[in-house]
């Protein structure tokens, strides 16, 4: 059963929603692959609020 | 980290642990980075170090802040760099690098510093080099006490990433 995280964490509900999939996934991984996999992730966070701010900087 | 530095090309947090490594510099990852590479499932945008404070250590420290062009975070973006003393001191310095941003703290939650951290650390090869990090458990039994809104959010994850790596033991 997939559980998602809420933006809202509580002492009763944090626990339940936790994706153990997610960190099942991540665990196969080795230490280097999941350095990757954040770094990926952080690029690409970065562009797309970079995208963000250029489409609201052109909109203004 | 919401500022315009670094630019998504230049963000390699990997590179700037190896640079790190590279110049033997004596410091135990802490924070996101190091449930990352425990495995927890979670994205971070920063390194975070506790270093040792030595007179060779912050020598080596400071040779590679040089070198990594790094400068403070501000919101000003007042362009300062940091010095040799700073590094000598008990707080924690919020820099950005070529390479990605860099915390380096004296101390972390309740003045636990790299010697009284020392025990609870893991090492792994990376990339040719040892790499010391903060034990996944110890992560979690410091972030407990937190009131930072991220590391809260964060915590039931670790938990359910430190309970998956027992059951894999």
């Amino acid at each position: 059963m997939k559980k998602i995280l809420t933006d809202k964490p509580t002492p009763q509900n944090v626990k339940a929603k936790t994706d153990e999939g997610l960190v099942a996934m991540f665990i196969k991984m080795t230490p280097e692959q999941r350095l990757t996999a954040n770094d990926n992730a952080a690029r690409a966070i970065l562009e797309l609020r970079h995208g963000f701010r250029q489409t609201r900087t052109s909109a203004s | 980290m919401d500022s315009d530095k670094p630019e998504p090309a230049h963000l390699d947090l990997s590179a700037l642990l190896e640079g790190l490594c590279k110049e033997k510099i004596a410091f135990i990852l802490v924070g996101g980075l190091a449930a990352v590479i425990q495995g927890a499932p979670i994205t971070t945008l920063d390194v975070d170090i506790v270093h040792q404070q030595t007179v060779e250590n912050i020598q080596k420290l400071d040779r590679f802040l040089k070198s990594s062009d790094a400068r403070y975070r501000r919101p000003d973006h007042k362009d300062i760099r940091p010095r040799t003393d700073d590094l000598k001191g008990k707080g924690h310095l919020l820099l950005t690098t070529k390479t990605g941003p860099l915390d380096i703290l004296a101390t972390i939650e309740k003045g636990r510093n790299y010697e009284a951290l020392l025990p609870h650390t893991v090492e792994i090869e990376f990339r040719g080099h040892q790499l010391r990090l903060l034990h996944l458990e110890t992560l979690i039994a410091l972030k407990k006490g937190t009131k930072d809104a991220k590391d809260l959010q964060r915590l039931p994850i670790l938990e359910e990433t430190a309970k998956q790596l027992r059951k894999t033991k």
